[in-house]
């Protein structure tokens, strides 16, 4: 069959051009991937340094339409409304930086969090002091940290940041906890205060809503307009410096595919997701069938007691249980993804040797095979040119159809062992993370989709090529 | 070759095929964990050694030298470390062979017994309970509108079938699981009880079981709901496309045309001929399924938290208990491999043109 009568052939199957279509968008997504997610996005999939900004666990952005609210988006702000800069006299002569930055507050909830960053920072010997204002629409004014301290703890990051929920303890300092309950003790009733003893509240509520008798349960109604940040940085060094300062107002929403509970942007995950998931389903069905049917076409060809002991090898590996194996493997050689597709190709040549065996012993059979062995051709010149020609075309249906498998076995093994072996953000390991977080359905939803997504192009497209090529089948 | 002497050859092979499976998977294994095994047995010698200083606070640094080095060699010899490689790896596969499978290092059954037999009979139960109602109900479906989808080729229903069984053949089952979790039991609340979901997320029975048996029984369908909907859902969709492939098959035979020129209606010819002469090969993938799944789902049993067969094998892995770990290949693929000598045989039996060379492929 010629090249052309095979593509006219094909496209006479739905399911194939379904599958090709499919494919195409995810070799796209695959190939385009840095130019749909940030590259550097990817490589920092691992560290948490890196997301420290995003809010954590929260939908996409177009949940919040779903749900019918106006859901306050990530917000990053980094170009203050009023800069200022002088230097205080002798004895200290401290530089003093002050910022004014502005944020326009008119959703249905207050945002996530609110994080103060001033990054780069390098302190001499004398450490350097901060204060942060917030003052709100209605003229109040919350301070947050009033000579705030660049600690030890924060050296090495070379960042000050303080985040005014204070969830993110392990990164940002707490401080600020205790400046929002002071403002709200200002408006609040004892009665309140003594019953917010002990309870999760949410700091946002104090510094977003109206003051007043149960603003810290958020059962005032929200107070809307244009609220400022005013931040002042004292510091005491010559040497000292900083690179830039910025206030982030955490979304309730995020990005197109929300993020997971360290913050990190699933949709990154997805996208970069497709080319692991191809790179393992194509390398690792294209070798266990090349290899496959090279086997089976030989141990049929040989014949004999040879074919007997390559059978005999061929159901010992085909009976060992593949997925602990898989694992254990795993766990010990702590694979790439390029290795890993490897490894299973190990165990998963064994998929098209029974086929392929049976067809070869039948081509083998045929009258023409025996005229060319009458007129002398060579065991070789049999094996390529008359059984291999029957049985290669064969083996891209088969290829196609081992990919699903191979993909799915790679999704389990990243979602058992997750981060101890794989460092990739394959969707398998994304799932492995959302696994006991069952109400995120944006985490759970996309990766899972994806995987069947892929595993259907393959199969769609080898279900066409099982009709077209599959000698048995021919009507 | 005589029945006799195909009975014996396909029992040779078996045995030879088991005994390469556990040789590969014990040196595998026993590579796999030499550092974890050194690992362990210093930690057990560590903790003795200061146990003993605590006890003999006299004693001198030569005595805890003696003593730390007395343990060593115990739990040298304990974990077998003394040994080299290839002389544990047959002892093991001997130990396997004759069915002793030792103690597991670290796993323990409910009821505190350190047996691997004792693991793997407290969870083989659970895994045969999940797997077979799933697959009974599976089978039931699918078998059913496989029957029908060949019935009328072509139909909606027909193609409907195709569709979804192509689309559950690359869906994972433990995803599949996840997702009826987050429906079943975060989103849709229990009328009973708003703290809880409709179904629980995990588990075979709740922590404080009623003890009355009928309430038992209760609460542990209400578990078993959820992972065997799951279940059905999978894999009804490729059991319905297998059967009406088979069927299909059938049909085109000479002898249901003769039964159709006969005039028996077409719900006789379809039940009484089409679907007795596609009985083996059904049978055959049915047995095959019931067996297979012996080993249990180890992503899924984790994901529904099912104290089955899957479940201990990843435990194994994660504790990196190599006793369980053994046990459990041994056993699974023991059974496996009996299965198909089985259906072999009795395929053999059965049917004469059937013979070495034409053995079962698994699904």
């Amino acid at each position: 069959m010629g090249f052309k009568e095979f593509w006219e052939e094909f496209f006479r199957y739905k399911s194939g051009i379904a599958g090709l279509i499919l494919l195409f968008g995810l070799a796209f997504m695959a190939i385009g991937a840095p130019l749909l997610a940030p590259t550097e996005a990817y490589e920092n999939w691992l560290n948490d340094e890196y997301w420290v900004e995003n809010p954590e666990g929260v939908p996409p952005t177009w949940a919040a339409w779903l749900m019918g609210k106006n859901l306050p988006g990530h917000i990053i702000m980094t170009d203050p409304v009023e800069e200022d800069h002088w230097q205080e006299p002798p004895p200290w002569g401290a530089r003093v930086y002050r910022w004014v930055f502005k944020y326009d507050f008119y959703y249905d909830e207050p945002p996530k969090d609110l994080m103060f960053r001033v990054l780069g920072i390098t302190r001499g010997e004398k450490a350097p002091l901060i204060r942060i204002k917030i003052v709100r629409p209605d003229e109040k004014e919350i301070t947050i940290t009033c000579n705030y301290k660049l600690s030890e703890r924060f050296r090495d990051t070379n960042c000050i940041s303080i985040s005014v929920t204070g969830t993110k303890e392990a990164r940002f300092d707490p401080l600020s906890k205790g400046a929002t309950w002071r403002f709200a003790e200002k408006y609040e009733t004892e009665e309140n205060m003594i019953k917010a003893i002990g309870m999760v509240i949410d700091e946002m509520d104090i510094v977003f809503r109206e003051a007043g008798p149960g603003m810290i349960f958020g059962d005032t109604p929200l107070l809307h307009g244009t609220y400022k940040f005013i931040i002042t940085v004292k510091m005491y060094n010559p040497g000292d410096r900083f690179d830039g300062m910025r206030v982030i107002a955490a979304g309730k929403v995020y990005g197109l595919l929300g993020t997971d509970i360290r913050g990190r942007d699933l949709w990154v995950g997805i996208v970069w997701g497709s080319r692991l998931a191809l790179i393992v389903g194509l390398i690792g069905s294209v070798v266990s069938t090349v290899v496959g049917v090279f086997y089976g076409t030989v141990s049929a060809y040989l014949g004999g007691i040879k074919d007997e002991i390559l059978q005999r090898i061929y159901e010992v590996v085909a009976s060992i249980p593949v997925l602990p194996i898989l694992i254990l493997m795993a766990a010990i050689f702590k694979p790439s993804v390029w290795n890993l597709a490897l490894m299973m190709a190990l165990f998963y040549w064994t998929g098209p040797v029974k086929t392929v065996r049976s067809m070869a012993l039948q081509i083998k059979e045929e009258p023409y095979v025996e005229a060319a062995r009458a007129i002398g051709a060579s065991g070789w010149r049999i094996l390529t040119k008359y059984i291999a020609n029957q049985v290669l075309p064969y083996t891209f249906a088969l290829m196609a159809m081992t990919v699903p498998g191979v993909i799915l076995t790679e999704a389990g093994i990243s979602f058992l062992m997750g981060g101890e072996i794989i460092s990739e953000p394959t969707w398998g390991r994304i799932l492995g993370d959302a696994h006991g977080y069952s109400k995120m359905w944006w985490w759970i939803l996309p990766p899972g989709f994806m995987i069947c997504l892929t595993g259907l192009s393959f199969v769609l497209i080898g279900y066409a090529l099982d009709k077209i090529l599959n000698p048995m089948l021919k009507r | 070759m005589g029945y006799g002497r195909y009975v014996l050859f396909r029992l040779a092979n078996m045995f030879v095929v088991l005994i390469l499976v556990t040789v590969i998977s014990a040196a595998l294994f026993y590579a796999a964990g030499e550092t974890f095994l050194w690992d362990l047995v210093m930690s057990h010698v560590n903790a003795e050694v200061s146990a003993y200083r605590q006890q003999y606070p006299t004693a001198s640094e030569e005595e805890i030298r003696r003593f730390k080095q007395e343990r060593e060699k115990f739990w040298m010899d304990y974990y077998g470390l003394t040994k080299p490689l290839w002389e544990r790896v047959l002892i093991t596969t001997w130990n396997l062979m004759t069915f002793n499978f030792g103690k597991a290092l670290q796993l323990r059954t409910p009821g505190g017994s350190d047996k691997v037999i004792d693991l793997i009979l407290d969870r083989l139960p659970n895994t045969i309970l999940l797997f077979t109602v799933g697959d009974l109900i599976t089978m039931a479906i699918g078998i059913y509108l496989g029957m029908k989808a060949a019935k009328n080729v072509g139909s909606l229903l027909d193609r409907a079938i195709s569709t979804f069984a192509m689309v559950t053949y690359s869906l994972p089952m433990w995803w599949t699981g996840m997702l009826m979790i987050m429906v079943f039991s975060y989103y849709i609340p229990n009328p009973f009880n708003p703290y809880e979901g409709l179904f629980p997320s995990g588990g075979i029975l709740s922590p404080e079981v009623p003890p009355d048996p009928f309430l038992r029984f209760l609460d542990f369908l209400w578990h078993l709901t959820l992972p065997v909907t799951t279940l059905v859902l999978v894999s009804f969709g490729g059991w319905a496309y297998a059967t009406r492939n088979i069927v299909l098959g059938t049909l085109q035979q000479d002898f249901v045309m003769a039964a159709r020129a006969k005039g028996l209606p077409e719900r006789k010819v379809l039940y009484g001929h089409v679907l007795r002469a596609s009985s083996p090969a059904i049978a055959t993938s049915v047995i095959l399924s019931v067996v297979g799944s012996l080993g249990g789902a180890m992503i899924s049993e984790t994901v529904f938290n099912w104290p089955g067969m899957g479940n201990l094998a990843w435990m194994a892995i994660a504790n990196m208990d190599f006793p369980v770990l053994l046990g459990w290949m041994y056993v699974t693929t023991l059974i496996w491999l009996l299965t198909l000598i089985v259906i072999d045989l009795i395929y053999g039996l059965l049917d004469p043109r059937v013979k070495v060379g034409i053995a079962v492929k698994g699904t």
